[in-house]
């Protein structure tokens, strides 16, 4: 009887291959399902929301799927060990201030963009990066990549400028050109985000 | 005699600042380290700042007005074949550069749509080649000596501030200087001597009113989400310019890479 035990070679197979199926794109999609859930709650809120009510909703998102505390510390680089406990606090509040402020103004008013996502590269550091394309109505597609550790988005870069490593440059100079002190900067950023 | 003699020193001259010039990018490609994008290198801090501000002032006056001007009250259409004009202006040098990274084929078809578009395509005013599927890419010198520079991308170099153009750094500096030098436009005026100055002048305006209006967003955003817009954009510069000879790279060598930035963000 070679055709039930063939049978029950390819139903063995075929389940193999549907557990893996399914199993496999779960995994390798999280990410890309991170991106694509970040997109669309962004265009949900740009296009609902104006104000202060849009930047408090866009903080939302940072906070719930940016890492933001990492981020924050990889753009103070060598000042955030300087800096105290209640310091710390302080930027990283300041911070996330500044990114929610900046994101609620970049997009004005949705005109119309869509994000295709593309390929998604595991790091054997334990990094995925996820590669996506923003769509304009008018001109080139930009160029968006989304760095992404233990389930958190740690990082942007827009045609390759890192959001992350521009604020690190930009806050070392900063710091510098202010007698090494982290409080100048934190000063600075209080004072920006009181005045909107 | 004497005026051979004066004549032969002045060309040894100029040859001997030429090979200075890309000494001077090749050594400080080595003295900078590989230090990634967060930290530039920029050991003439103090003047490329004192060259900012200038740029900055000539900018608000004048320079960004004229570029909102031109994006807002200008049609669409006018501003696409204006691109497409000085696109294709441009394209010789493009080929240029691509016969130099090794790559004839692209080189070719770089020409072809050169020759498409300044006959069928009406002197580059519409863009037949892209049409016909030639795709159009565009280089410069200062990627050319990135791609076969053995350092990271991100060091180009000292940074440098460049009057009336902007951020650039050593190699693209140099890039650029190459560039005006192989230019077969220049070169051809040259040679027919005609007094095609304002030609030359025009094409250097309009362009640099074309680049504006294309970066206004960019660079709004940038200054105002910025602590230090000259820092901020030295970083941005750098890191935007390492992504473009990143992708030339990778066309090569692609696993390398990898491996690279593997590396690089661990010790990051």
């Amino acid at each position: 009887m070679p055709l039930p035990v063939s049978r029950r070679v390819v139903f063995r197979l075929a389940a193999a291959v549907a557990a893996s199926s399914i199993a496999l794109p779960a995994l390798a999609s999280d990410p890309s399902q991170l991106v694509a859930g970040v997109a669309a709650e962004v265009i949900g809120i740009v296009k609902t929301k104006t104000g202060a009510a849009r930047q408090a909703a866009i903080l939302q998102v940072l906070q719930t799927s940016f890492d933001m505390p990492y981020m924050g510390r990889s753009a103070l680089g060598t000042h955030w060990n300087q800096a105290s406990e209640e310091q710390r606090a302080r930027y990283l509040q300041a911070v996330a201030t500044a990114e929610a402020r900046a994101y609620s103004e970049r997009f004005g008013q949705y005109a119309g963009q869509t994000l295709t996502l593309g390929k998604v590269s595991n790091r054997p550091n334990g990094v995925t990066m996820v590669d996506s394309r923003l769509n304009q109505s008018t001109g080139q597609p930009i160029k968006l990549e989304w760095e992404i550790r233990n389930g958190k988005i740690t990082d942007v870069k827009v045609e390759g400028v890192s959001m992350v490593m521009t604020r690190r440059s930009d806050f070392n100079s900063y710091i510098q050109n202010n007698g090494g002190k982290v409080d100048a900067l934190i000063a600075e950023m209080e004072k920006r985000a009181a005045n909107q | 005699m004497i005026d051979g003699v004066t004549k032969a020193m002045a060309a040894g001259i100029r040859r001997s600042v030429v090979a200075l010039a890309l000494a001077g990018t090749v050594l400080g490609g080595c003295a900078s380290g590989d230090t990634g994008a967060a930290e530039v290198w920029d050991p003439i801090e103090t003047p490329n700042r004192f060259i900012f501000s200038i740029n900055r002032a000539v900018d608000i006056i004048a320079l960004r007005p004229l570029a909102v001007m031109y994006r807002d009250l200008l049609p669409e259409k006018a501003q696409t074949s204006v691109r497409n004009v000085l696109d294709n202006l441009g394209e010789p040098v493009t080929a240029i550069n691509e016969v130099v990274q090794g790559e004839p084929k692209r080189a070719a078809t770089t020409m072809a749509r050169f020759l498409v578009n300044s006959t069928i395509g009406l002197a580059g005013i519409f863009d037949v080649a892209s049409s016909l599927g030639l795709e159009r890419t565009k280089e410069d010198f200062g990627k050319t000596i990135g791609l076969y520079a053995g350092v990271e991308p991100e060091n180009g170099g000292f940074y440098l501030m460049l009057p009336g153009i902007g951020p650039s750094n050593a190699r693209d500096g140099t890039g650029l200087m190459m560039d005006y030098l192989v230019d077969p436009f220049r070169i051809l005026t040259f040679n027919l001597a005609v007094d095609w100055d304002w030609y030359q002048l025009g094409r250097y305006g309009v362009s640099v009113v074309d680049y504006r209006s294309r970066t206004i967003f960019a660079l709004d955003d940038l200054e105002k989400n910025s602590v230090d817009y000259y820092a901020a954009l030295r970083s941005a510069y750098t890191q935007n310019r390492a992504e473009l000879i990143r992708q030339k790279r990778e066309k090569t060598d692609a696993k390398g890479e990898l491996e690279r930035r593997d590396n690089l963000a661990l010790a990051r």
